[in-house]
């Protein structure tokens, strides 16, 4: 059983989508189908460092976020109108919430460098945050931009040398692929809400920015993968099936991501920024 | 009486400057750690710190002493630096906030609390090894000590190896276990001059 639980595929895939499945059919009519993304990225983190946040570091303070974005989303979702103001404080919030993410490692650079990568994470957050919570009144391609942001951020960080980071990424990834799954079976749109969309891209976006300031995640790659939301709204026929859709979302969604693994791979050693 | 106290104090010179502990700054071409861990239960994988720095007092007379050890954690090698066609090598991975996540923590220090003799001789330091922000308590055993002067600079210099075991994750490195192995075996080559 351990060595079950020990291999990276349960850990990071087969848990996190199990979790996110169960948690969004059994929420999902009481409109707490958004709960799947933490219950997934919960699952993983309980398999894989535990909850333990002494010391703590960048990646605890992810997973701190983590488990708190979706509590703040709940309470949106129940007592807040959605809205293009709403929206832009929450991306405003999530890059500031970058900025205490890696203050530790930011405080350690020359300043220029400093400024430099902090601008550069406060944006890939902010604006992978906002870009996904436009997509909150469409649930499927809300879905499928967390299912691309997930196994973007994920893929690309084991491309740019943390395996730890691509787990967790990868786990987000799984839990909105259930969600996903979730709506291709049931044939109709499950609204997931703020509770989702926050917390699929605030998660995506921190390990994103992570891989890019504690692994070797190129700047450029990282500005990719902020782009998978956008791609979710490309106009498709209204009367087109959701599972079909969220096929189609999903493909073009991955189009970006498969440009950042490609710059990832393809970059000598990577860099920071 | 004053040429009497002068005398008793030139004559107390000598003693009191055995008795005094004396400071070493240690040789970074002569000082690294190195490590050993199990990868997958079919090998030891080794590796080394090739940068490092610190200082070390002893006071045979007292037999007390200090230690203290800062290695820069972003100089690991396990010669394997260069990744070729895969997406990375073992060092840059070993970089990474999968094990030592040098970005966020550029040293690990070990600071003495207690060092044991054997006659003139350390043979032992018990301490605290910070990694990752965690401190722990390791006792390092020591093999070797010797004191005297460098046989070319005629400087004044002691030299040990030191040896001890812990687990990574206890300060918080999980990654891979158990694959890549928990236990740790650390030695460290240790040169000082005299300052």
């Amino acid at each position: 059983m351990d060595a079950l639980l020990n291999h990276p595929a349960i850990q990071a895939a087969a848990a996190p989508f199990l979790a996110g499945l169960i948690t969004a059919g059994l929420l999902y009519r009481a409109r707490m189908g958004g709960l799947a993304v933490v219950a997934g990225f919960a699952a993983a983190v309980a398999l894989i460092s535990g909850f333990n946040f002494s010391p703590l570091t960048a990646t605890r303070k992810i997973v701190l976020l983590g488990l708190l974005a979706p509590a703040m989303g709940l309470a949106l979702d129940w007592f807040a109108k959605p809205s293009r103001l709403l929206n832009t404080a929450l991306a405003l919030l999530a890059a500031a919430a970058s900025i205490w993410v890696f203050w530790s490692v930011l405080v350690q650079k020359e300043l220029a460098d400093a400024l430099r990568l902090g601008a550069i994470v406060a944006a890939s957050t902010g604006i992978t945050v906002a870009l996904t919570l436009s997509l909150t009144a469409r649930p499927v391609r809300l879905a499928a931009a967390g299912l691309c942001l997930g196994l973007g951020a994920g893929i690309a960080a084991v491309l740019a040398a943390s395996a730890l980071y691509g787990q967790y990424g990868i786990a987000v990834g799984a839990a909105c692929g259930a969600v996903l799954l979730l709506q291709m079976v049931l044939g109709r749109a499950v609204p997931t809400g703020i509770t989702f969309a926050l917390s699929a891209s605030l998660l995506a976006g921190l390990f994103g920015a992570a891989a890019m300031l504690l692994a070797s995640l190129h700047w450029t790659a990282l500005a990719l993968l902020c782009l998978a939301p956008l791609a979710a709204r490309l106009p498709l026929p209204k009367k087109m099936p959701v599972w079909l859709e969220a096929i189609v979302v999903a493909l073009f969604c991955m189009l970006p991501a498969m440009a950042a693994f490609y710059l990832t791979w393809t970059s000598a050693h990577g860099s920071q920024g | 009486m004053s040429k009497l106290a002068v005398a008793i104090v030139a004559a107390a010179l000598p003693f009191g400057a055995l008795a005094a502990p004396e400071s070493y700054t240690m040789d970074p071409y002569h000082t690294y750690p190195n490590f050993e861990v199990d990868h997958l239960g079919y090998s030891k994988m080794r590796g080394r710190f090739d940068k490092s720095a610190g200082k070390f007092t002893i006071d045979t007379a007292a037999k007390t002493g200090s230690l203290d050890l800062t290695v820069q954690t972003a100089s690991i090698s396990t010669g394997d630096n260069d990744k070729g066609t895969r997406p990375r090598a073992r060092d840059e991975h070993l970089r990474t906030a999968d094990f030592f996540n040098v970005a966020e923590f550029p040293t690990m220090t070990y600071k003495a609390t207690t060092v044991r003799f054997s006659g003139d001789n350390v043979t032992s330091v018990e301490g605290n090894l910070t990694l990752l922000g965690v401190t722990k308590p390791l006792t390092l055993s020591v093999e070797g000590w010797k004191c005297g002067p460098h046989p070319v600079s005629k400087r004044a210099m002691c030299g040990a190896n030191a040896q001890g075991t812990f687990k990574r994750s206890d300060f918080g490195m999980k990654f891979g276990v158990p694959g890549v192995g928990d236990e740790i075996k650390l030695w460290v080559e240790v040169e000082g001059f005299k300052d």
